[in-house]
């Protein structure tokens, strides 16, 4: 296999390139395996061997549906908080039970977070691991410290903030490592960040501490929740603005599928000159798009953003439907991008 | 072989029940029996319906293999058997020769298929059996039974809708309401629109208590939800929707009604997706059609059954409707697609008035019996709960219990899960049903089916629901009733978690 394919280069050559927000379809068979796992009906071993497994098979589906950049589905991961926080020193988890894979642990922090102490094990061996299955350019994806200091019973620290802060400076020792791996565009995702719109400077200040000193592509994906295919949340955009303009990323990546595009005036208000990864596909949705619908969406963003400066994507991640619908809705994503492509005229060449 | 006696809670106490004086025949039939006592199971059970679908013995095969579908008017080779069930009710036992009514059981089993009975219908799963076409031709035609017993429904109820009236319980789920609607106004993420939905609505009274105890507490907190309120009113039953709306004529046009399958509340209800702040529902899971599944030995099972009516009742239905027992089938048949109406229009020779028509489907409800046999399943998850849910739901539930026979409740599901995207991400669903709290209660007593008039009620699988509801994203109690903590219907409670 040969090296996967750079992903700033494939973003800045391609014209409305297509990915995907991060997880991936996690069949029904899937999760009953990793909930065996949680309840020792087999070994991490042979979770592990069956992750690689289900991984491989993500990015061939993201590869014959014509996806630009892909990812790993996020496969091995129980949910996006657990795997994360389990690796951080200082974060205790009483009760490692579960009753299914996907549960939240009851996490706590009772004393700050050492500094010195990395993430054990690492996120770099993952994106490694993706990176030897694919020649298509990679995004990774992580959830950000604002969303998983939500999910902390914090009683170490005097001021919730820092908290966040220490959260970030953990992320960015991962980010660092995962750029030395290989990696060029990772992603920060806040699906808690609509539910506190009022503590989104403190959010975007732990985001500028996670991407400091990495020199990749970042992107910053903020939703309304997707947990079991349900929003958590409901509001507007207008939350994120003006202070993520002082986020030091190169992409917003955004849901619009699902609540309509009125949003997309934010940008132009606002003056948002980086990119933005337009969500063109309801993920809460089982019905698939018509490729005509994922086209008239760009047309509609492309009224406040040009087309050097558009990523396509879904909604949010994918890990809620069914494999068969993943696949259908990457195709119509993919198709949709294809045809306003063809509009624009020919594709960039690099 | 196996024992299984369930209702334990009969074999102690002042007057238990005597297990050996039930037992000793059965014993002495089997002595006699041609049957490989290895593989047997005795199941005793307590059916506590005084109207339901069984003997007092039943005999079922446990079969090897699916069987295969037979082809229209061919004949099907009897399917091997892995194993037979005997099942004895304690409660109706003692009348008569226990010993010998095993034995008529057992030769009736080993005999040719069906022998003995007239039958409505092939083996199916329980959910498609002709029973339910007896249940919704009980709500489509109710106001003809009301007239043919001279008594209402809720008459025969288990008691469950004094709850509605319960304003103590209403004004505290209001006031939560009210609390999470100014939350949300502050944030201006209060949408203009509020809806509140009640699916199975009774005779209105939940309704008119809720409406009127919500228009005193929100004209005292002085922000005027009311006039963004919108009630929707849900129901089976055109009949019992008009017969609702009057309960609740004086709130006007703040209340909707709809006819609805409760199975499918997305059908009828899209446009409140992510929209109701509250959707309630009382009695109505307790009586929408369910499969039961079995564990035995190990192996997932589902119970397969045939409506069937014993040649005797068939005969004298037969003989009083001028018809002979071979034609009832297709009598009865026509009963459940046209109604006592119009059955009575289309035969005036032998139902001279609808009255005669209605007289004729009492007779037949109350005859029906139900065969029943276990078919090994492939696995789990080759056997759809609901359109959207395979088998694997259940796992956790079968696994956790040795050899056990439980309701799917797949109707109840359906409506669950199909309502619970309804719910805004600050709403709730509340139902009060008869609701079983663990899955071990499958192993300790008989929860259905019975007959309750025209209609059919199995207790409600309440672990899978709270199960569906965790996998979904939310947080599902299921709690006694406030006012009666000791009764059967119970309250469950789904709010979003996480």
């Amino acid at each position: 296999m040969a090296p996967a394919a750079p992903a700033t280069a494939a973003l800045r050559s391609t014209r409305l390139a297509t990915t995907v927000v991060g997880s991936y379809s996690v069949p029904e068979w899937l999760g009953r395996l990793k909930t065996d796992y949680y309840q020792r009906r087999i070994s991490a071993h042979h979770l592990d061997e069956i992750h690689d497994v289900a991984i491989k098979a993500a990015l061939k589906d993201q590869e014959l549906a014509g996806v630009d950049i892909v990812s790993d589905g996020e496969l091995r991961r129980d949910n996006d908080i657990d795997y994360l926080l389990t690796r951080i020193p200082g974060v205790a988890i009483p009760d490692r039970a579960k009753t299914d894979y996907y549960d939240y642990y009851d996490a706590e922090v009772r004393a700050p977070l050492p500094e010195s102490a990395g993430m054990s094990p690492g996120l770099a061996a993952d994106y490694a691991f993706t990176r030897e299955q694919t020649g298509h350019p990679i995004k990774f994806s992580f959830t950000g410290p604002f969303s998983l200091s939500r999910r902390i019973r914090d009683t170490g620290y005097a001021d919730p903030a820092d908290l966040v802060r220490a959260l970030a400076r953990k992320l960015n020792a991962q980010a660092r490592e995962l750029a030395e791996a290989g990696a060029d565009l990772l992603q920060i995702d806040e699906p808690f960040l609509a539910g506190y719109p009022e503590q989104v400077d403190v959010a975007i200040e732990a985001v500028n501490i996670v991407t400091a000193g990495v020199a990749v592509t970042w992107a910053l994906h903020v939703c309304y929740g997707n947990r079991y295919a349900r929003p958590l949340w409901e509001g507007h955009y207008d939350f994120l603005f003006p202070a993520v303009t002082s986020a030091r990323v190169d992409a917003l990546v955004l849901e619009f599928a699902r609540k309509g595009f009125d949003d997309l005036r934010l940008l132009k208000e606002h003056a948002w000159d980086r990119y933005l990864g337009l969500g063109v596909i309801d993920v809460k949705s089982a019905e698939v798009e018509a490729a005509d619908l994922v086209a008239s969406h760009i047309r509609r963003a492309l009224e406040f953003i040009p087309p050097e400066r558009l990523m396509v994507n879904p909604d949010c991640g994918l890990r809620h439907l069914p494999p068969e619908v993943a696949r259908a809705k990457l195709r119509a994503m993919v198709t949709g991008a294809a045809q306003v492509r063809q509009e624009l005229g020919a594709r960039t060449s690099p | 072989m196996l024992i299984d006696v369930r209702p334990v809670a009969k074999l102690t106490g002042p007057d238990p029940v005597d297990v050996a004086a039930v037992l000793a025949p059965v014993f002495t039939a089997l002595s006699s029996a041609a049957v490989d006592l290895a593989r047997l199971r005795v199941v005793c059970d307590w059916i506590q319906y005084r109207h339901n679908f069984y003997q007092p013995v039943e005999v079922r095969p446990v079969l090897a293999n699916r069987p295969h579908r037979a082809e229209p008017g061919g004949e099907q080779a009897r399917p091997a058997e892995s194993g037979l069930e005997i099942a004895i009710d304690m409660r109706r036992c003692s009348d008569g020769d226990l010993a010998a009514r095993v034995a008529r059981a057992l030769a009736g089993q080993a005999g040719q298929d069906g022998a003995g009975h007239v039958l409505l219908e092939p083996w199916q799963p329980a959910s498609e059996s002709c029973l339910w076409r007896f249940n919704t031709l009980y709500w489509q035609a109710l106001s003809r039974w009301e007239e043919a017993t001279g008594r209402e429904y809720e008459q025969a109820l288990p008691g469950g809708r004094s709850e509605a009236r319960d304003t103590g319980a209403a004004g505290d789920l209001i006031r939560e309401l009210l609390r999470v609607w100014d939350e949300l106004d502050a944030r201006r993420a209060l949408p203009e629109e509020i809806y509140v939905a009640e699916l199975g609505v009774g005779n209105g009274s939940q309704a008119r208590t809720w409406l009127d105890t919500f228009t005193e507490l929100d004209r005292l907190h002085g922000r005027d939800y009311h006039r963004r309120l919108h009630y929707l009113m849900g129901d089976y039953s055109a009949h019992v929707l008009d017969r609702a709306r009057k309960a609740v004529a004086h709130h006007g046009d703040k209340v909707s009604t709809l006819v609805l399958d409760a199975t499918r509340p997305q059908q009828t209800l899209a446009f409140l997706r992510g929209k109701a702040f509250c959707v309630y529902i009382s009695n109505v899971y307790d009586n929408l059609p369910t499969d039961d599944v079995a564990s035995i030995r190990g192996r997932p099972y589902l119970v397969e059954v045939r409506a069937c009516l014993r040649r005797t009742d068939a005969a004298r239905i037969a003989r009083r409707y001028h018809t002979r027992p071979a034609e009832l089938t297709a009598l009865v048949h026509r009963l459940l697609r046209l109604g006592p109406d119009l059955l009575a229009e289309a035969l005036p020779d032998r139902f001279p008035a609808t009255s005669d028509a209605v007289a004729f489907w009492q007779e037949t409800w109350s005859a029906l019996r139900l065969q029943e046999r276990y078919v090994p399943l492939d696995g789990l998850d080759a056997y759809q709960v609901t359109p959207a849910i395979t088998g694997e739901i259940l796992r956790p539930l079968v696994e956790g219990c040795g050899d056990v026979r439980m309701h799917v409740s797949n109707g109840a599901l359906a409506s669950f899960a199909g309502t619970l995207p309804l719910l805004h991400p600050f709403g709730r669903l509340q139902c009060h049903d008869l609701f079983l709290t663990g899955p071990g209660s499958y192993l300790t007593g008989f929860h259905g089916p019975g007959k309750y008039d025209g209609s059919v009620v199995n207790w409600v699988n309440g672990p899978l629901l709270v199960l569906a509801g965790h996998r979904r994203g939310f947080d599902v109690q299921i709690t006694p009733l406030a006012r009666r903590p000791g009764g059967h219907v119970k309250t469950l409670t789904a709010q979003v978690r996480d």
